[in-house]
């Protein structure tokens, strides 16, 4: 009588394996009715392929815009589109991993030669541009710009320990006399400081330290970094709460973050010695937005040989339509003559 | 006497009533534990009400495309069907290859395996690995099947992590169950005559039946809810598409439920706010929906002795 528990029990449990699977599948099939985009890109006969695209997280929303119309136009093609980082992107490029790769930043000098090492030839296209936001609470009244001897004072790697924006006072004196960074805007507000910024690990903390500390850096001969003791986090939208929660809050954050959230956190003007200018996508596309930075991406042009997929793709990315998606994700277009630079790189490499 | 170092209950009793009066210790422990309670309650409603109230107009405009359709940057049209098949996909492959696997590895050392330095030793680090963070199994898959195997970044590989995360807990959760089965019964059948396989299959594992149940679809709710593993061996946080049947769904880029929450809690649109509720939503549902079998299940093979 207890044999018959057994046999029971798989009975039972079948029905209920074989729903989730029978699930599993219609969901599946549901999954790939893709919708066909109405925009027009060039009208070329449909290709197909596999795509894989790994790199920055800043760029991949716009790769993967232009990927989801790509596809949409060429059904057969099958793609993926990942933001774990530029570095992490670079790596996997250059041990020829994916096709493309996205960035935040040019390809460093090791990660180049890591490519040379494994034979891997690439093509490098500027797509838009990414402003740096240096933000904070909209309660702090005392505070609209900040220059880059500011933002050392403030941020840099001899602020450490510093509490009270006042504390920095007497490191903005002594930076006083650095020509080229902008005016001191000393003395601060008495008041905490709350630092909360993007990590190490990140490409806008790179960014960041390239254009304000690590020049002043070196002159003071110091390390270009920031200063270890404030609240780090990779996720801007943690970033953004961070800011708005406290009254005298300092960080930075790229312009796309700063910009959606403009109720919560106030963007101030930024000085790179040619005067406070206000981060907007007019100021950033001119060049007179100290701190913006061009995002790319990476052709691996030994695969787009074999590949038409690869061609097409980017093909379609620097199409009108395709780069489109540069100002959808809310980052800022190429002026025309970069643009036509890009398409000439693409076209004649 | 014993009576003099050790109280006996008449003296516990006489002492109790000469102190005598409202017994207010009880009280208090009584009202802290109610309070513990209604703290943890509190904190899960108010997460949930958070997330349901964020999770509205997703929910309420568009609940049929956003369960049927693809990633997308685009919020307006992004879904979560390819996390749906992935986590699905995912939990079975895991049904299929931890639940045999570790089912077998327990009934092995509670019913055949002799006490030796050897069973306990191989015991204790079963438990030990069951503690070791999610991310280390996530690093293991990594660096055996993606890189080693060379397999690359496609769900068979991720179910394979997710199968070798949730093992450890397979196993104990059926030692445990098997455990609880009364020797009297094994005297038994091996006494009227029975085999140790008839005993086992016949006797300890369907009385067992409700625990090791219990315990493994509870360990596939965890895989259904891991995330950090799963980003590890390449779920795709961003976005993709597969055409075919369940072979290219299997080798081809994927993603999960908790990953697409990773993911759309990142991006700077608005609109993502309420996306990522909804995808927890969802989430907490298929969870709920995974232990409720459990219960049913464990209910519906409970035996008594």
């Amino acid at each position: 009588m207890f044999g018959g528990i057994p046999l029971t029990l798989s009975r039972r449990v079948r029905p209920t394996v074989a729903g989730i699977l029978a699930g599993a599948v219609i969901l599946a099939a549901c999954s790939n009715t893709g919708s066909p985009d109405e925009s027009s890109g060039p009208s070329v006969a449909p290709v197909s392929g596999t795509l894989t695209i790994s790199g920055s997280s800043t760029v991949e929303p716009i790769s993967s815009i232009v990927a989801e119309d790509f596809q949409a136009l060429n059904p057969d093609v099958e793609y993926s589109v990942k933001g774990p980082g530029t570095g992490d992107g670079f790596a996997k490029f250059c041990n020829g991993e994916t096709d493309i790769s996205d960035a935040s930043r040019p390809i460093k000098d090791e990660e180049a030669t890591a490519c040379a090492d494994k034979g891997i030839h690439y093509v490098e296209l500027k797509i838009g541009i990414d402003g740096l936001s240096v933000i904070t609470s909209p309660a702090n009244d005392a505070v609209t710009c900040l220059s880059f001897l500011d933002l050392y004072a403030l941020l840099g790697p001899e602020s450490q320990g510093f509490a009270n924006w006042s504390d920095a006072d007497a490191l903005a004196g002594e930076l006083g006399s650095l020509e080229g960074f902008g005016d001191s805007h000393a003395p601060y507000p008495d008041v905490a400081l709350e630092v909360t910024a993007p990590g190490e690990e990140s490409g806008t903390y790179d960014s960041f330290v390239e254009f304000a500390i690590s020049k002043i850096a070196g002159e003071r001969e110091q390390e270009a970094v920031t200063r270890p003791d404030y609240i780090p986090s990779p996720d801007d939208n943690i970033i953004i709460e961070g800011i708005a929660g406290s009254d005298s809050s300092l960080g930075w954050v790229g312009f796309a973050f700063a910009d959606e959230s403009s109720d919560s956190v106030k963007s101030l003007e930024v000085d790179g010695g040619k005067g406070c200018v206000a981060p907007t996508p007019e100021t950033i596309a001119s060049n007179d937005y100290p701190m913006s930075r061009p995002l790319f991406i990476y052709v691996n042009i030994d695969k787009e040989a074999t590949n038409p997929a690869i061609t097409a793709f980017v093909d379609y990315y620097l199409s009108d339509a395709g780069i489109a998606a540069v100002t959808e994700a809310d980052y800022i277009a190429l002026t025309a003559e970069e643009l036509a630079a890009t398409r000439s790189t693409w076209d004649s490499h | 006497m014993s009576a003099a170092s050790s109280p006996s209950t008449a003296d516990l009793v006489a002492l109790r009533l000469r102190s005598g009066g409202f017994d207010w210790q009880s009280y208090v422990l009584h009202g802290a534990m109610l309070l513990a309670m209604l703290l943890a309650l509190g904190i899960l409603l108010v997460l949930l009400a958070d997330v349901a109230v964020k999770a509205l107009p997703v929910l309420t405009q568009r609940p049929l495309d956003f369960l049927t359709s693809d990633l997308s940057s685009r919020p307006a049209r992004a879904g979560i069907a390819q996390g749906l098949v992935g986590s699905l996909l995912l939990v079975l492959f895991v049904a299929f290859l931890a639940l045999p696997i570790g089912v077998g590895a327990a009934v092995y050392l509670e019913e055949y395996a002799r006490d030796t330095p050897i069973t306990r030793f191989v015991r204790t680090n079963i438990r030990n690995l069951a503690g070791v963070p999610a991310i280390v199994y996530g690093l293991l898959g990594l660096a055996v099947f993606v890189t080693l195997l060379g397999l690359g970044e496609i769900l068979v590989v991720g179910g394979l992590t997710l199968a070798i995360l949730v093992l450890p807990i397979v196993v104990i959760t059926t030692s445990e169950a098997l455990r609880a089965v009364p020797a009297s019964i094994r005297e038994a059948a091996l006494g009227v005559g029975a085999t140790r396989w008839e005993t086992v299959r016949n006797h300890v594992v369907p009385y067992a039946a409700p625990g090791i149940l219990t315990g493994t679809i509870l360990s596939l709710a965890r895989a259904f809810g891991e995330t950090a593993p799963l980003l590890m061996v390449g779920a795709v946080a961003g976005t993709f598409s597969v055409h075919g049947g369940l072979i290219e769904q299997l080798t081809g880029p994927y993603t999960a439920l908790p990953t697409i929450v990773f993911n759309w809690a990142g991006q700077p649109q608005d609109e993502f706010r309420s996306l990522t509720a909804a995808t927890i939503v969802v989430l907490v549902a298929v969870i709920l929906l995974v232990n409720g079998t459990a219960i049913l299940l464990r209910n519906r093979y409970d035996r008594r002795w």
